[in-house]
């Protein structure tokens, strides 16, 4: 039961906070993962001021410091962004997701108002623009179908990089040459921009996903990606969070997180389903 | 076809009035109800009617909805309203209700001396359930004396199991004296020799 | 324990209970998964067929009843048998776990050996060779 100072968990405390962050987030560190959880911690640690283990953990769990819990989550999630970040769902979104959602609302002949998906938080842009891409390249229905994809963010800072929609190769490393060569265009520096069509079919919005008003200008969307933002959240911010999703989708909608992420420590009033990658959730459809 | 934007104007955003989402709480759709829930956070004027509505609403999801605005209000006229559904004999209810005090550090810590003593055995349970969670560093305290003076079984194996995340050497002597009140509860047994360990 | 060992779900959101049933089910023979709620559960039983389920009553985010109405549900649709575990001993409660779909109910503390012969009871026949 005691502590080690300096660099490097006990093994005890090592689990105790393993359960701690497992239970605020459904994450589980495998033992692969020690050292790069330990040194993340120390940096924490250090961070919040504490000389040890015990000093930080105690504060972390029993104090209302959401620094500390920020500073933590920050530490231990990877916070890059870049075109076709996994990339695994949105294949899932065009091979499974639409063709349900087509299905659903009676094919494109017969649905009326367009398929709406939602990229939130959209940071510097490269989700709503990556999904923008995926559809233009390799959506059979892209022709027949309306499609409204809208970006939103609290952060009216990078929404401005998202409007200038100006990348480097390193956001852009994923992204085919092919489609490099034909919806950027290179601006010298090693930075490319992304062509007017494109930025101009994406609707870019600031927004507060806590603020329940704010968020009811969204409606009916058959898609939501909403990765890597609740893991941020305390409780209370989360579900508030989680309730205004849901309330922007249609009854029957898709929601995704990221790849690592989870509504089982956040709220149950999504469905899960089940993807060979990973779940997905939906809103009830309401039928009994 | 294809890839559009909206071109309409921008929706107008329609506030509903305090009055109208009050008077939606009691409307017959579900959705309805559940929106007004949250479409009243923060609106002081509100806390009353949620807390006489909450604990009979039917369908989980409005009630989550109640109780995500309701926690919000870290006061006491709302912490001790959930106390009391503490005791429900709906699982969902007084689950719910323990998250909800769980994050409610200001009012919460008002009411537990009360909910230590209660008679019903269960609810000493779930409010092991809320120290466990509870952000306040007197919620060891508390625990520590659950584990000491508390004559349920399962209420002290609550209480260490919610102790054992911020388990310490000061807690040895507590943990080992449990385990010879309650000697033929081997749960109990195990769970202090992991504690101790 | 080769993979023909039945497979069970432990699903309470105490870290004690899970590891105790865990230790009781793992000396018995079976192979064990743990959930700390009833929403994980039924994420878990999405992606693995268990042979059962063990799931206390008073859990947050989806208590224990709501928890085996999902599993039971189109949203997952198992037909394992589910054990449900409860401070309760109220009358009414055992008739709600079978009405939300358990097999069984048990009040804690929980005799390690009847929690050991309920499992293999429930489990016979299944996750053994063919």
């Amino acid at each position: 039961m005691t502590a080690a100072a300096g660099p490097g968990l006990s093994e005890a405390d090592f689990e105790r906070f393993r359960e701690y962050f497992y239970k605020r987030t459904g994450i589980r560190f495998g033992e692969t993962k020690r050292y790069f959880v330990d040194k993340r911690i120390d940096a924490c640690i250090r961070n919040a001021g504490y000389d040890n283990f015990t000093g930080w953990f105690v504060a972390l769990r029993l104090s209302e410091r959401p620094d500390l819990q920020q500073d933590l989550i920050n530490q231990l999630t990877v916070n890059e962004t870049y075109f076709l970040r996994e990339d695994y769902q949105f294949d899932a979104l065009l091979h499974k997701v639409l063709p349900e959602v087509l299905a659903a609302r009676g094919g494109p002949a017969r649905m009326t108002g367009p398929v709406k998906i939602l990229s939130l938080p959209c940071s510097t842009g490269e989700e709503p623009y990556s999904i923008a891409l995926r559809l233009l390249e390799e959506w059979e229905h892209i022709e027949d179908v309306d499609v409204e994809i809208h970006g939103a963010d609290i952060d009216s800072e990078v929404l401005a990089w998202a409007v200038r929609a100006s990348y480097g190769e390193r956001s852009l490393q994923r992204v085919p040459k092919p489609w490099v060569t034909k919806y950027f265009t290179p601006v010298g520096a090693g930075r490319y921009q992304l062509d007017g069509g494109i930025r101009e079919a994406v609707t870019l919005h600031q927004v507060n996903a806590c603020d329940t008003a704010a968020m009811r200008l969204f409606r009916d969307f058959d898609v939501v990606f909403c990765r890597n933002m609740l893991i941020y959240f305390d409780e209370l911010s989360s579900r508030r969070a989680a309730e205004n999703l849901y309330g922007v989708m249609r009854p029957g909608g898709y929601l995704f997180l990221g790849h690592s992420e989870s509504m089982s420590r956040i709220s149950p009033i999504f469905t899960p389903a089940r993807l060979p990658e990973g779940i997905l959730y939906r809103r009830p459809t309401g039928a009994k | 076809m294809g890839l559009i934007r909206r071109n309409a104007e921008p929706e107008q955003l329609q506030y509903a009035s305090i009055p109208d989402l009050l008077r939606q709480l009691d409307d017959p759709d579900r959705d309805v109800r559940r929106e007004a829930a949250l479409g009243l956070d923060g609106v002081a004027v509100a806390v009353g009617p949620l807390l006489d509505r909450v604990a009979a609403e039917p369908v989980p999801a409005v009630r989550d909805a109640m109780l995500t605005t309701l926690a919000a209000h870290d006061i006491g006229r709302v912490a001790e309203r959930l106390a009391v559904l503490l005791a429900s004999d709906d699982a969902g209810l007084r689950t719910a209700a323990a998250e909800a005090l769980a994050t409610m550090p200001l009012a919460t810590p008002a009411i537990i001396p009360r909910l230590l003593t209660n008679y019903d055995h269960d609810v000493r349970v779930m409010t092991a359930m809320v120290l466990a969670n509870l952000r306040h560093p007197a919620a060891l305290t508390w625990l520590a004396e659950m584990i000491r003076d508390d004559p349920h079984p399962n209420v002290v194996a609550a209480a260490v199991d919610a102790l054992l995340p911020s388990v310490g050497p000061e807690h040895a002597e507590l943990l080992q004296q449990a385990v010879r009140r309650f000697p033929d509860d081997p749960f109990l047994r195990f769970t202090i020799e992991a504690a101790l360990r | 324990m080769t993979e023909t060992e039945p497979e069970v779900l432990v699903v309470d959101d105490a870290a004690t209970v899970r590891m105790y049933h865990a230790k009781l089910l793992g000396d018995a023979g079976f192979r064990v998964a743990e959930a700390a709620n009833g929403l994980e559960a039924v994420e878990a039983a999405l992606a693995t067929a268990y042979d059962l389920f063990v799931i206390d009553v008073n859990m947050p985010k989806m208590d224990g009843y709501a928890c085996v109405a999902a599993l039971r549900s189109a949203t997952v649709g198992t037909p394992a048998p589910v054990v449900m575990i409860s401070t309760e001993d109220q009358p009414g409660d055992a008739d709600r776990a079978y009405a939300a779909g358990a097999n069984f109910y048990l009040v804690k503390p929980v005799t390690p050996d009847l929690l050991v012969r309920i499992a293999r009871m429930l489990t016979a026949g299944r996750g053994v060779e063919a």
